[in-house]
C-alpha cells in the first residue's frame, strides 16, 4: 500500500502541479486543492498508464479515497501478473 | 403548454418510473405526491417569486414542478454557490420564501397525478449568469418563452416515447437542466440524474453505461475528459446524443462515434436569454458533419426563431461575411431583472422586429446554415457554463481597493481544457488572501486556478491593456 501511495503522490502532484501533497488511505479528492472531478479523470488515465491497468467507470465513479484507488490498482495489478 | 403536457403524461403513466435518482427509482405517482405536499403549502404564500435549495434528490424536483403548477416563479439556490453569491440572488430577485426539499418523501398511499396550472402571467423561472459588473445578472424566462420553446423543441422529430431513458447530467443553476428534466416528464419518459457524490463526469459515463440510458445531453468536455477510456465504452442503447453548452470539436464527435454506434448525435446552441436552444445542428449519419476551423456547424434557428448576422457597422452581413449572430422570437427573454441599461444594450430593433445581440461571432454558409467562430466580449466557457471575466476581474479590483489592475485570462491547457488565470499588477503579494475574497463571491468554477503578478500591465496599440500579451507573458 504504502509503495503505491508514493507513486499516487508523485502522479497527483505531477498533474495537480503542487510539491507538498500528502496522501494516506483516508484521504479524499476534497482534500486536496485542485483534485476534481475534471483532474481526477487526468489522474485516473496517468494511474492506468503507468501500472498498465484499465478501471471500469463503475470502479472510478464508486472510488471513494485514496484507500478504495490503492484497492483497486492492487487488484487490477494481481490479476494482470 | 408544457404543464400541460406533463399533466397529461403522468395521468397516462402514473405507475411509470418519472425519476431514477441515485439509484432509487419514482413513479409518476410517487413524484406528484411530493408536489402535491409543496404545492399546498405555496397556496398560503404571498410570495410569487420562490427560492429553492437545490440538490440532487426528489424533493428538488418536485419542487420546482410544485412552483411551476403554482403559478411562481423558481430561483435555484446553489449549496455550491459562496453564501455572497446566493445572497445576492435573493436580493436581486426578491425572493419571499424559501424551499429546502431534501428529506421530502413520497407518499404511496393513494396515485397522485399533476394538478391543472394555476393560469398567470409570472415568469417561469430566472437564471442567474455571470454578470460583467461583478453581479450575478438574472435572466428572467417567461411561461410564454418556455412553451415556445417546448414547442419548438419537441417539433425537432425526436423519435421518443414513455419507455426512453433519459440523462438530466446538469447543475439546476444551468438552464439545460429544465430542458433535460422537463421534457422527458411531457413523454412519460424516465429522467436518470447524476449524483453529486464522488466524481461527475465518472458519474456520468456510469450512468450512460449502467441504465442503459437512450437520449443524453452533454457538455462536450464530458466527452473531452472520456477520449482516453473511448476504448471501454460502448453505449449500443443510446439514440441521441445532443452536445451542447460550448463548442464542440468535429475530431472529438468523430472519435466518439464509435462508442454510440446507433445515435443520431445533434449540436444544439442557445444562449439562456433565448430559453435553453435556439438553434440545431442535426449532424449526417454518413459523411463528415459541417464544421469551421474544426468546430461543428450550429445549425439553423428552431421553428418561430429568427437568425440576422450583422457587421461592426450594423449592416447584414453577406453570406460567408462573419458578424454578430442576432435572434429574435418568441423565445427571447423581455429584458434582464431590473437593469433596462443591460437589455437595452442587449437589444436592437431591427425592421420593426426586436433582437437579443448573442455576442456570438458568426457567419452562415451558402445554404443558411450557421457557423460560431467565438465571442466578441470578455465571455469565456468552462465546463459549459458561461462566465464574464469582467466579473471576477472586478472582484479582484475590489480585493485591492482598486488600486490595482486585474485581468482574467482563459488559457487552453492539455485536453482542450480551459483553465483560468488571474493576473495583477504591480509587486507579488501573498495570493492567498485574493483567493479566499474571490470564494466568498464567485462560483467555483469561476474560480482562478493560478495567480500572476507583472509588474506593468503591457499595453497595444490602442493604449489599452494588451491581453493577448499578458497571456504569452503568464504561458512562458
Amino acid at each position: 500500500m504504502e509503495k503505491i501511495i508514493t507513486t499516487l503522490t508523485h502522479i497527483i502532484s505531477k498533474l495537480l502541479n503542487r510539491d507538498n501533497i500528502l496522501l494516506s488511505p483516508e484521504t479524499t479528492a476534497h482534500d486536496v486543492d485542485g483534485w476534481d472531478s475534471i483532474t481526477n479523470m487526468l489522474i485516473i488515465n496517468e494511474v492506468e498508464k503507468v501500472y498498465h491497468i484499465k478501471f471500469s467507470f463503475r470502479d472510478i465513479a464508486h472510488m471513494r479515497n485514496v484507500g478504495d484507488l490503492c484497492g483497486m490498482i492492487k487488484e487490477k495489478t494481481s490479476s494482470n501478473s | 403548454m408544457i404543464l400541460e403536457a406533463i399533466n397529461q403524461a403522468s395521468r397516462l403513466w402514473a405507475q411509470r418510473t418519472a425519476m431514477v435518482i441515485d439509484g432509487q427509482s419514482y413513479s409518476y405517482s410517487q413524484l406528484f405526491s411530493i408536489v402535491d405536499q409543496v404545492y399546498s403549502k405555496l397556496a398560503n404564500i404571498d410570495s410569487g417569486v420562490i427560492g429553492i435549495v437545490s440538490g440532487n434528490n426528489i424533493g428538488t424536483y418536485a419542487s420546482i414542478l410544485a412552483v411551476l403548477y403554482a403559478g411562481k416563479t423558481y430561483v435555484i439556490l446553489s449549496p455550491d454557490f459562496p453564501e455572497q453569491r446566493n445572497r445576492e440572488i435573493s436580493r436581486q430577485a426578491a425572493i419571499g420564501h424559501v424551499i429546502t426539499p431534501s428529506g421530502l418523501e413520497p407518499n404511496n398511499d393513494a396515485t397522485y397525478y399533476a394538478p391543472e396550472p394555476v393560469a398567470t402571467c409570472a415568469n417561469a423561472y430566472i437564471i442567474f449568469t455571470s454578470g460583467s459588473t461583478g453581479h450575478p445578472k438574472g435572466v428572467p424566462i417567461s411561461r410564454a418563452n418556455l412553451d415556445a420553446f417546448y414547442q419548438a423543441y419537441s417539433q425537432l422529430g425526436w423519435k421518443l416515447d414513455e419507455h426512453d431513458r433519459m440523462l438530466q447530467m446538469f447543475k439546476l443553476t444551468f438552464d439545460v437542466s429544465v430542458v433535460s428534466f422537463l421534457y422527458p416528464l411531457t413523454l412519460g419518459a424516465s429522467v436518470y440524474t447524476v449524483p453529486d457524490e464522488g466524481f461527475k463526469y465518472a458519474n456520468v459515463l456510469d450512468v450512460l453505461d449502467t441504465y442503459h440510458i437512450t437520449f443524453a445531453a452533454v457538455a462536450p468536455s464530458v466527452l473531452r475528459l472520456s477520449r482516453p477510456f473511448f476504448d471501454r465504452l460502448l453505449l449500443p442503447h443510446l439514440k441521441y446524443m445532443v452536445v451542447t453548452t460550448e463548442a464542440t470539436e468535429a475530431s472529438l464527435i468523430a472519435d466518439f462515434k464509435s462508442c454510440i454506434p446507433n445515435a443520431q448525435v445533434v449540436n444544439l446552441y442557445g444562449p439562456t436569454e433565448c430559453t435553453i436552444y435556439c438553434t440545431a445542428y442535426f449532424l449526417p449519419t454518413q459523411g463528415s458533419p459541417k464544421q469551421h476551423n474544426g468546430l461543428l456547424c450550429i445549425g439553423r434557428p428552431l421553428k418561430g426563431m429568427k437568425s440576422l448576422i450583422i457587421d461592426e457597422n450594423g449592416k447584414l452581413a453577406n453570406h460567408d461575411e462573419k458578424g454578430e449572430l442576432l435572434m429574435s422570437g418568441p423565445q427571447v427573454m423581455s429584458g434582464y431583472l431590473n437593469d433596462a441599461s443591460k437589455t437595452q444594450e442587449a437589444m436592437t430593433w431591427i425592421h420593426g422586429t426586436r433582437y437579443y445581440r448573442t455576442g456570438d461571432i458568426c457567419y452562415y454558409d451558402e445554404s443558411g446554415e450557421i457557423y460560431c467562430l467565438g465571442r466578441k466580449d470578455m465571455q469565456v466557457k468552462i465546463q459549459g457554463y458561461r462566465i464574464d471575466l469582467g466579473e471576477i476581474e472586478s472582484r479582484a479590483k475590489a480585493y485591492f481597493m482598486g488600486k490595482r489592475n486585474a485581468v482574467m485570462v482563459a488559457v487552453k491547457c492539455s485536453g482542450q481544457l480551459t483553465e483560468l488565470h488571474l493576473v495583477v499588477e504591480g509587486k507579488p503579494c501573498d495570493p492567498v488572501g485574493v483567493m479566499h475574497y474571490l470564494a466568498m463571491h464567485v462560483a467555483s468554477y469561476m474560480m482562478p486556478k493560478q495567480v500572476h503578478f507583472i509588474d506593468t500591465f503591457p499595453l497595444n496599440a490602442n493604449s489599452k491593456i494588451d491581453r493577448n500579451k499578458i497571456k504569452e507573458i503568464i504561458i512562458s
